[in-house]
């Protein structure tokens, strides 16, 4: 009987590598059932290649954090003057 | 004594050598003196546009309005293998989403991302809607409002005496007369400030100038009709312009009209007709291999690209999809070779050493693996890029039995991003293993409704459910993974024991 256990990496390490004796001789059943079993295990998602980005892509990137930026610090100034003007 | 140059000799070399904001400071100064400059002007207007300058035929931005209210395609539900948008047609035996991860579009990652593949086409209005809330891929409200305007509006602020060139007073008509300063005129309302209808006036304007007879204004006026989404007027300037005179752009910008129609079979007949002008044009061959990919036909994609590189073997968007789709059709050790190329052409940032590390470690090249991620993680730019190498070291983890480094890895890449459907069900796998069934449940279900194009979190939501017994709901959550996977085996196989289980009751 073939034994599926029901969870990935529940096998442990030395059950997977069982001590091979000489001594012992497969047997192999001439008579009886042998039957398998199909347990249903939980799946990982995949590892994710990463896509690589096109130059046009970069450079649009690049031009939006710049224009962030400058309205940031734009908007900095702006604060700024505003805190100054009353004093 | 100090000789000095001739000004606007300095700025033109300034601007060949693409000093573009030396060049635009010495046009200003000379327009100062003299303020009815021509070649200073036209220089300066060359100048703002080169800063701002993308290639049109890249760019392509599809927002929410033009998806959902779109009334160009002809039919709604086309037949298989003849629309963009039928993304589970698959008929070139490509690899399934149980070994190749899909996009939220429901289509197999590529390995080349482009403005317009950047976030695909959601199926319906909720996803469409949901997707900007999976903060990577948001996706304007409509492509009026996209990226162009806030560009335009940002170059606008950083500008403090205001605009280079006042557009509500200029006469376009008098300048549509000359024919040097038209056109860089016109690059510059088109490309720097982003006003599509003016563009489009001067380029209406310039064309009845001359007389129709001007195949790069009509190319120009079918760029302004095709932001404007009008495609069928931008069909007719460009099939005209290229009786004038046979461009490859006017090709690429034809069969773009074509693929925002959803007319994939006529794009693709167009870049045939374009090869037999220009045999073995490599931006032709890429546009074909681009729509069979698209089309999910991945095999023919792969030969066509494979074309690609026989004219230019330095091509990377070619090596890197050639690469990807080795690496999902278990052949690491080859995907390996092709991005090696990519380091080797000096290409150097965190999505290539994190895919080297990934092939680096199922190729069995343990020795490079880790270096590979560790090189990433330092290259990386925002936390998303960030969060995915840190998945993906998980999933090398995984591989050599450290549980708890898995786990860790999956828990970084949520910190970095809370939105990471896969990560969420692999650490539901992981917590179900150390027996925390309600925890391994929450995450699940977490997963499933951040990502419904994955079958993972549902099928796994599903084998849970039965095991605790609990029938009904494992019924339809396998439900939910046959609709995003219906191929598969497994999931076939636990509907049909609870349709069995449900029978005898």
């Amino acid at each position: 009987m073939y034994n599926f256990i029901s969870l990935p990496f529940s096998t442990l390490p030395d059950e997977t590598m069982p001590e091979v004796k000489s001594t012992l001789r497969e047997v192999l059943p001439k008579q009886g059932q042998l039957y398998m079993e199909d347990v249903p295990t939980m799946v990982l998602c995949k590892p994710k290649l990463l896509p690589l980005k096109s130059v046009t892509l970069e450079k649009l990137e690049k031009m939006q954090m710049e224009a962030q930026e400058a309205v940031k610090q734009q908007e900095l100034a702006m604060k700024e003057q505003v805190q100054q003007m009353p004093s | 004594m100090e000789v000095t140059m001739d000004p606007l000799f300095l700025a033109w070399s300034y601007f060949r050598r693409r000093k573009l904001q030396q060049c635009s400071d010495i046009c200003s100064k000379i327009l100062q003196d003299s303020p009815y400059d021509q070649a200073a002007w036209s220089l300066k207007t060359r100048a703002l546009t080169e800063m701002v300058y993308i290639d049109e035929v890249d760019v392509d931005e599809e927002g929410i309005a033009e998806m959902i209210l779109d009334e160009s395609s002809i039919a709604q539900v086309a037949r298989p293998g003849t629309s963009l948008r039928l993304p589970g047609t698959s008929q070139g035996g490509g690899p399934t989403p149980a070994v190749r991860p899909m996009t939220q579009s429901g289509r197999p990652i590529t390995g080349f991302v482009r403005p317009s593949t950047q976030s695909g086409r959601p199926g319906t209005m909720e996803q469409a809607i949901k997707t900007p809330r999976t903060a990577s891929t948001a996706r304007p409200v409509t492509s009026a409002s996209g990226r162009f305007i806030r560009l335009g509006t940002a170059s606008m602020l950083t500008n403090p005496e205001g605009p280079f060139i006042n557009l509500s007073r200029i006469n376009l008509s008098k300048y549509s007369q000359k024919p040097s300063l038209s056109r860089t005129l016109f690059e510059y309302i088109f490309h720097h400030e982003n006003d599509v209808k003016n563009a489009l006036d001067l380029a209406a304007l310039a064309t009845e100038h001359a007389q129709f007879k001007d195949w790069w204004w009509k190319v120009q006026l079918g760029k302004c009709y095709y932001r404007l989404g009008l495609y069928r007027e931008a069909e007719k300037q460009f099939r005209s312009a290229l009786n004038h005179q046979e461009v490859v752009d006017t090709y690429l910008y034809l069969t773009k009209v074509y693929q925002r129609m959803d007319q994939p079979l006529t794009s693709l007949n167009l870049f045939k007709q374009g090869l037999d002008h220009f045999p073995g044009e490599v931006t032709l061959l890429t546009g074909i291999a681009r729509i069979h990919e698209e089309m999910n036909n991945i095999s023919s994609a792969t030969e066509y690209y494979k074309e690609v590189l026989k004219q230019d073997n330095t091509h990377v968007e070619a090596i890197a999809c050639i690469g990807s789709n080795h690496f999902y059709t278990d052949q690491p050790e080859i995907a390996l070779r092709f991005y090696r190329r990519l380091l080797q052409m000096g290409v150097y940032n965190c999505q290539l050493y994190n895919n080297l590390g990934l092939c680096c470690f199922y190729a069995q090249q343990y020795d490079m693996t880790l270096s590979s991620f560790e090189r990433a993680l330092t290259l990386v730019a925002n936390d998303e890029e960030l969060a995915d190498v840190w998945y993906n070291i998980g999933h090398v983890a995984v591989g050599i039995g450290d549980l708890v480094l898995a786990y860790q890895c999956f828990k970084l890449t949520l910190a970095f991003n809370n939105d990471h459907a896969e990560a969420y069900n692999n650490l539901a796998v992981l917590e179900l293993r150390k027996g925390h069934i309600e925890q391994s449940k929450a995450f699940l279900q977490t997963a499933a409704s951040l990502a419904p194009h994955m079958y993972e979190p549902n099928y796994n939501l599903s084998i849970l459910c039965e095991k605790i017994g609990d029938l009904q709901s494992s019924y339809t959550a396998a439900q939910k993974s046959e609709d995003a996977f219906p191929e598969h085996a497994d999931t076939q196989q636990l509907l049909k024991q609870l349709r069995q289980h449900f029978a005898a009751l």
